[in-house]
């Protein structure tokens, strides 16, 4: 699933960057063949693998592909997986951030160091990553044993622990999406705002957030849809209690395991069908600001 | 507002931008920072705009230290060379921007700022491009809604750096003539700065010329053109020609003793004169010490180049007294200049 979820992302800007081709001539002969190539390549790349779960899906026929997907327990990995991909996002759209604005604006000793840390959860294998985390916050954990006698909060084995596994997986996807977009705003632009008379506040809301706000948005889409593909960093800290803490991934699993290969296919091709209509929103939504102030 | 510098010092790393810099800056004129680039002349505008703090000196604002005042309480207007307009917002909402971001209670109502906006669109000729987003508009219209942006806030001085410097050549020539316009109109105290000499001798009424972090001199465009006080004003302004001399007994001797030109001024030896090419006297003489090497006649200008004594030099007449002359390439000529402006070396 993380491969689909990615490439579903990636797919409507291949889309618009072929129409522009098609508007423009470019001084680079071949048209005919990059696009004879991007299509095949997208075909059996994305296509092949999206068309077979839909056809294995399908052979559910209508009334079974509804009945392998609307039951509590779907319903409530849904709701896990979702809803948690979309708080961990929003965190992360946050943070990730403000780690950008001080990588950015700031100078400060052993900041490469901060600045190629960022990149550690893209590399690191998601399994050690889960492993890492269910050790920490487990009861008798580092962070979670103080976290649990102090507080009364259990981390591990609850929805937030899995929280904590996305955001993890997903931060780099917002600070590598702002980072470049805020590195190149002109500095007179606040500038001029500060001799305008505005203050701190007015500056960065009115001035700096609103040019940041599209790339903020791609991360935000982008560190969502890693996290309803995420699999490995969540299963080890999730605690996996059907109804509770289970993810739609790991749901797939499940049936795989019980030879109920239709089911999986049906909860996968509603997976895609949800995660599709939330990233085009999203896009469109980028589209639309970008399209207002283009340079 | 009058504007008072004085020992203003900016020191970048080891690099000196300004070095102890007075200047002052008269009530309703338009002031030209001119100088080639690092000579200091924008740190100086952003040092009183406030977007910059020098190391040392003191600015005064209507007699009043101005220091230690943020940007927004200084009743300044800036104008940046690349526009830096908010792209996300509409022209109109650019120029409403200074009104909109005061604090609740200087605010003013909703419809004064509309009114207030749209009669600086219309002062700035872009009434109907309220609604329009800087990227689609062209370099000189978004550097005229640059300005009704920083009018809007009814500053006391227009600071403008390099405002015409992103545009092309004609654009520039026509958004110059209506600055000048527009200045003679509202008076108000405007300094910009250039690099562009033929710019600040059209637009100012006063030039400033600098060179690395000094000032080397203040005047009327007429008096610094005519009367450069140094060797680096005479090459910065207009065409000029330099060539080493010998200066003995008030004259200049050139191309090894081939002229001798009266001289001002109390330099001896070895030094460098200078002479603008409009300034040259050439006249076609067989066995003239002059020799006539090149001929660019463009509209109603003819520059002609002379090789006198292993030294070239520019002429500069019209075109009909060019004619008149009848001179060839390869022609000899006689050179005569009435007297050179001398500069120890």
């Amino acid at each position: 699933m993380v491969a689909t979820s990615s490439a579903d992302v990636a797919f409507p800007e291949k889309g618009s960057a072929v129409t522009s081709i098609l508007k423009k001539p470019s001084v680079l002969p071949g048209f005919g063949l990059t696009l004879g190539f991007t299509l095949s390549y997208l075909g059996v790349i994305v296509l092949l693998p999206l068309g077979a779960l839909i056809a294995k899906a399908s052979g559910l026929g209508w009334y079974g592909f509804w009945g392998a997907v609307l039951t509590p327990r779907v319903f409530a990995a849904f709701e896990v997986s979702f809803g948690l991909s979309l708080a961990a996002a929003a965190v992360n759209a946050v943070f990730g951030f403000i780690v950008a604005w001080v990588l950015v604006r700031y100078e400060f000793p052993g900041k490469r160091l901060v600045d190629a840390l960022v990149d550690l959860p893209f590399a690191l294998p998601t399994a050690v990553a889960g492993i890492a985390l269910s050790a920490l916050y487990a009861p008798n954990g580092w962070v979670g044993k103080p976290l649990n006698e102090l507080f009364g909060l259990k981390v591990a084995f609850t929805p937030i622990g899995i929280a904590i596994a996305l955001t993890f997986v997903g931060l780099p996807f917002v600070v590598r999406t702002v980072q470049p977009i805020l590195q190149e705003l002109p500095p007179e632009e606040e500038e001029a705002a500060v001799s305008l008379g505005a203050t701190r506040g007015q500056t960065f809301w009115q001035v700096v957030f609103p040019a940041v706000l599209p790339a903020l948005v791609t991360g935000f889409a982008l560190s969502f849809a890693r996290g309803v593909g995420e699999y490995g960093s969540v299963i080890f800290i999730a605690g996996n209690m059907p109804g509770l803490t289970e993810i739609l991934p790991l749901l797939i699993v499940i049936k795989l395991e019980q030879y109920d290969y239709a089911g999986a296919a049906a909860v996968g091709a509603s997976m895609l069908l949800v995660s599709f209509v939330m990233l085009l929103i999203l896009n469109i939504l980028q589209h639309w600001m970008r399209s207002r102030h283009a340079r | 507002m009058a504007i008072q510098v004085s020992g203003i010092t900016k020191q970048f790393g080891s690099y000196r931008a300004l070095d102890s810099v007075d200047l002052e800056v008269r009530s309703g004129e338009l002031l030209a920072l001119l100088g080639p680039s690092g000579s200091g002349k924008t740190t100086l505008l952003r040092i009183m705009a406030g977007l910059e703090s020098p190391d040392a000196g003191s600015l005064q604002l209507n007699g009043e230290e101005a220091l230690g005042l943020k940007p927004r309480d200084r009743q300044v207007g800036f104008v940046f060379q690349h526009y830096a307009l908010f792209r996300h917002m509409t022209v109109f909402d650019n120029v409403a921007f200074g009104l909109k971001v005061r604090p609740r209670a200087q605010r003013l109502p909703n419809a004064e700022i509309k009114r207030r906006v749209s009669e600086l669109l219309e002062l700035v000729q872009l009434g109907h491009f309220a609604d329009r987003y800087p990227a689609q508009l062209s370099g000189g219209q978004r550097q005229r809604v640059a300005l009704a942006r920083a009018l809007a806030i009814e500053p006391k001085v227009l600071l403008l750096d390099e405002p015409f410097g992103a545009l092309d050549a004609k654009v520039r020539k026509e958004l110059r003539r209506w600055l000048r316009k527009l200045h003679d109109e509202i008076h108000i105290t405007s300094v910009f700065v250039t690099h562009d000499q033929e710019e600040a001798l059209e637009l100012a009424d006063r030039v400033v010329v600098m060179s690395q972090g000094r000032i080397e001199q203040i005047g009327s465009p007429a008096e610094v053109y005519d009367h450069p006080s140094s060797a680096f004003v005479y090459e910065f302004l207009g065409q000029v020609n330099r060539f080493d001399c010998m200066v003995e007994g008030g004259l200049a001797h050139i191309g090894n003793g081939a002229l001798a030109i009266p001289t001002d001024g109390d330099v001896r030896g070895a030094a460098i004169a200078y002479v603008r090419p409009h300034d040259l006297g050439v006249t076609p003489a067989v066995g003239g010490p002059g020799r006539v090497s090149g001929i660019h006649v463009v509209g109603p200008d003819a520059r002609v180049e002379i090789e006198l004594g292993g030294l070239f030099l520019e002429a500069e007449m019209d075109r009909e007294r060019f004619t008149s002359l009848g001179m060839a390439l390869g022609d000899s000529c006689s050179v005569h200049i009435d007297r050179a402006r001398v500069f120890a070396r």
